[in-house]
């Protein structure tokens, strides 16, 4: 796809490990990159961005962005890897895409992620639980 | 309380009580109320406030943010007042029964007295459950 | 604490102190939009880590009682991203063809409400009642009004039989002739048109920034359509147009949704037309899917659904995340209803198509100084309509 070859030429230096599947693109970013990597997939590469996932490994937590070349159907997913998980932070991307700011909020409080520079760090859906949530995603099994 | 309860038979007034529903039961319920079902013709009419409800349809499993809301409005419904729950959600849990964020048991926040299971349940069962309600209390 | 609340059909919603939109007013003006969620929050992803996949079919269905069939046909289809599985031909018609019908039912509903919300209540019986019989298709395919359960992994449960598919077509028909005098009336009638023209304005720019999906961002003249984009199933093998307009506001809306009911008729007669003459299995086996990840949509009628599975080789999902096309659009609100009359704030927010489920339906005013005000928004936005048709037609 003409998406992927020209993405991967202008921010090949930024990219980890990639796994390409028809129509999908996952690669590793580190969290000093991510912002760039995102400023050129939203607004020179024009893609939309769907959603974003949180997870949880036995290694450390995951986070992948999920961005959308709707003119092709191509999805670009930055995965972030955070090993600390006591205490995992990474640079937020509400301040760049409006519509991301729901979704780091709901990562934060399912997982409990720090998102650094997040407009309004607060939770969205368990914020009145009367047991006081302590996120409630996070795999209760060692390896 | 016999005769009022025969009095209240005639035409009850309902209030739909959502509480974190997935909404396919609170769309049957409003499709009660069009022309080819029609529950107006039993004289049940769907009410705006807690306050002038004689029954209320509870529908959805009750999640913690929503149950003090519902026990305060359960408190402010005047008496004498019928619960039925909707659908297999307020009788079982339906399919949430692990979540973190559902009450355990939807009696603790407000007692039920009939309930209609079914997900949702077809229209033609909400009306034969209403009638089951009419006929209790006609006696 | 005084609260307004909006009333959506008939009944009132409950909850006292729900302060879900909080519209903040100067004069009649509304200038700011506060959202608060969390009320239908029941825990979907904690559940389906402790579900096998099939289970989870059965999970997803239940987190929308509209759009039943968009949340599973997303799972399924990222069950078959991550296993590189294909479906037979007669599924992938059947599959196009249920996802069709109940975009048709949903928008009929949004119709009826919004109708029921700027004073047309002879609108709201009347969508309502063209509803029943697709629902009446649903219960003779699938067994259910709602909530079919009709989405396997490599195909469907259950096939149409050849005797349903005159009946189909007859009550296809009808629908169409129907949907025909509600746009002459929308295309017509003054009243609708000043009502509803201009009125909470979504600009391209914002629907961007929000990433807006759906008919929402559709109106605003942004051009994203999963079923031209990414034509899984049998959107590849039907033709039919996706309809974008430039305006952003709610006239746009209620049009991208009148003409979209159109292409989904075009698009359930011609699948009908090919399963009379594919015939086939409706499912292949599949054993397993294997470790790996992998992303699947399917567009809702409301926008894209999205889910992305990742597996570890057994039968269960290690995390299933879900993300509902409501969940992007509704944050629009704080865009679009800014500086609109309070008359039209009811109509602006159910613009969207809020999910129920996924959004609680009360509102909460305050003016600059954040001293509560009770007003009825249904009852000022009928008012709205009733001195319009006053105005025009004398």
């Amino acid at each position: 796809m003409a998406e992927k070859e020209k993405f991967l030429k202008e921010m090949g230096a930024k990219v980890g490990k990639i796994i390409d599947r028809p129509g999908r693109l996952y690669f590793e970013v580190a969290n000093d990159d991510l912002r760039d990597v995102a400023r050129y997939l939203f607004r020179t590469q024009g893609c939309r961005l769907s959603t974003a996932t949180a997870l949880e490994t036995y290694h450390g937590l995951e986070v992948i962005y999920h961005f959308s070349h709707d003119a092709t159907g191509q999805y670009f997913c930055p995965r972030v890897v955070l090993t600390d998980k006591a205490n995992p932070r990474m640079n937020s991307l509400a301040p760049m895409i409006k519509g991301a700011e729901w979704i780091e909020r709901e990562m934060a409080e399912l997982l409990g992620i720090v998102f650094e520079g997040h407009p309004r760090p607060e939770p969205l859906l368990t914020k009145e639980h009367p047991r006081g949530l302590r996120q409630p995603l996070r795999l209760r099994r060692t390896p | 309380m016999g005769w009022y309860n025969k009095r209240l038979a005639k035409s009850l007034w309902v209030f739909h009580v959502s509480a974190s529903p997935c909404n396919n039961c609170d769309i049957e319920i409003l499709d009660l109320l069009t022309p080819r079902y029609d529950v107006e013709r039993f004289g049940i009419k769907l009410v705006g406030s807690v306050r002038h409800a004689d029954v209320l349809l509870v529908s959805g499993v009750i999640n913690q943010k929503v149950a003090p809301k519902i026990r305060r409005l359960y408190a402010q419904a005047p008496r004498p007042v019928f619960v039925v729950g909707v659908g297999t959600c307020p009788t079982s849990g339906c399919t949430f029964k692990d979540s973190y964020n559902t009450v355990e048991r939807r009696e603790d926040v407000i007692p039920i007295d009939l309930y209609i299971p079914g997900c949702p349940p077809k229209p033609e069962a909400m009306l034969e459950g209403i009638m089951k309600l009419v006929g209790v209390l006609r006696g | 604490m005084s609260r307004t609340v909006i009333p959506i059909g008939p009944f009132h919603p409950l909850l006292e102190e729900a302060e879900y939109f909080r519209l903040t007013v100067d004069g009649e003006t509304v200038t700011d939009v506060d959202l608060d969620i969390g009320y239908m929050h029941r825990g979907h992803e904690f559940i389906s880590e402790r579900k096998t996949f099939t289970q989870s079919i059965y999970l997803v269905e239940r987190i929308c009682g509209i759009c039943s069939t968009s949340h599973p046909l997303a799972c399924v289809h990222a069950l078959e991203d991550v296993g590189g599985i294909e479906i037979p031909p007669r599924a992938a018609y059947i599959r196009t063809m249920v996802g069709e019908l109940e975009r048709i039912h949903s928008h009929l509903l949004w119709l009826g409400l919004a109708g029921h919300f700027i004073g047309y209540d002879t609108l709201w019986m009347w969508a309502w009642r063209y509803r029943e019989p697709v629902l009446e298709l649903f219960e003779a395919v699938s067994g259910n009004r709602n909530h079919y359960g009709m989405m396997r992994v490599g195909g469907v449960a259950r096939d149409v039989s050849p005797d349903v598919i005159p009946r189909f077509l007859k009550i296809l028909d009808e629908i169409e002739v129907k949907m025909e005098m509600v746009a002459k009336a929308a295309a017509d009638d003054p009243v609708l048109r000043s009502r509803l023209k201009g009125v909470g304005v979504l600009s391209r720019e914002a629907a961007v920034d929000y990433c807006a999906v759906g008919p929402t961002a559709r109106a605003s003249g942004v051009a994203t359509d999963v079923r031209k984009d990414e034509p899984n199933d049998a959107y590849g093998l039907v033709d039919f147009k996706s309809i974008v307009l430039p305006n952003g506001d709610v006239y746009d809306k209620l049009v991208v949704r009148v003409l979209e009911t159109f292409e989904s008729v075009k698009i359930v007669r011609q699948c009908l037309e090919k399963l009379r003459t594919t015939p086939g299995p409706i499912r292949n086996d599949v054993k397993e899917i294997p470790a790996g990840e992998g992303i699947g949509r399917y567009e809702a009628p409301r926008g894209e659904v999205f889910h992305y599975i990742r597996t570890d080789g057994s039968n269960r999902p290690v995390r299933h995340k879900v993300r509902a096309p409501s969940y992007m659009n509704i944050p629009t609100c704080a865009a679009s209803c800014k500086g609109i009359a309070l008359a039209d704030a009811l109509i602006t927010l159910a613009a969207v198509d809020p999910c129920y489920c996924c959004t609680e339906r009360a509102v909460d005013i305050v003016d600059r100084r954040h001293k509560p005000l009770k007003l009825d928004l249904l009852e000022l936005s009928r008012r709205k309509t009733e001195l319009l048709r006053r105005e025009i037609h004398g």
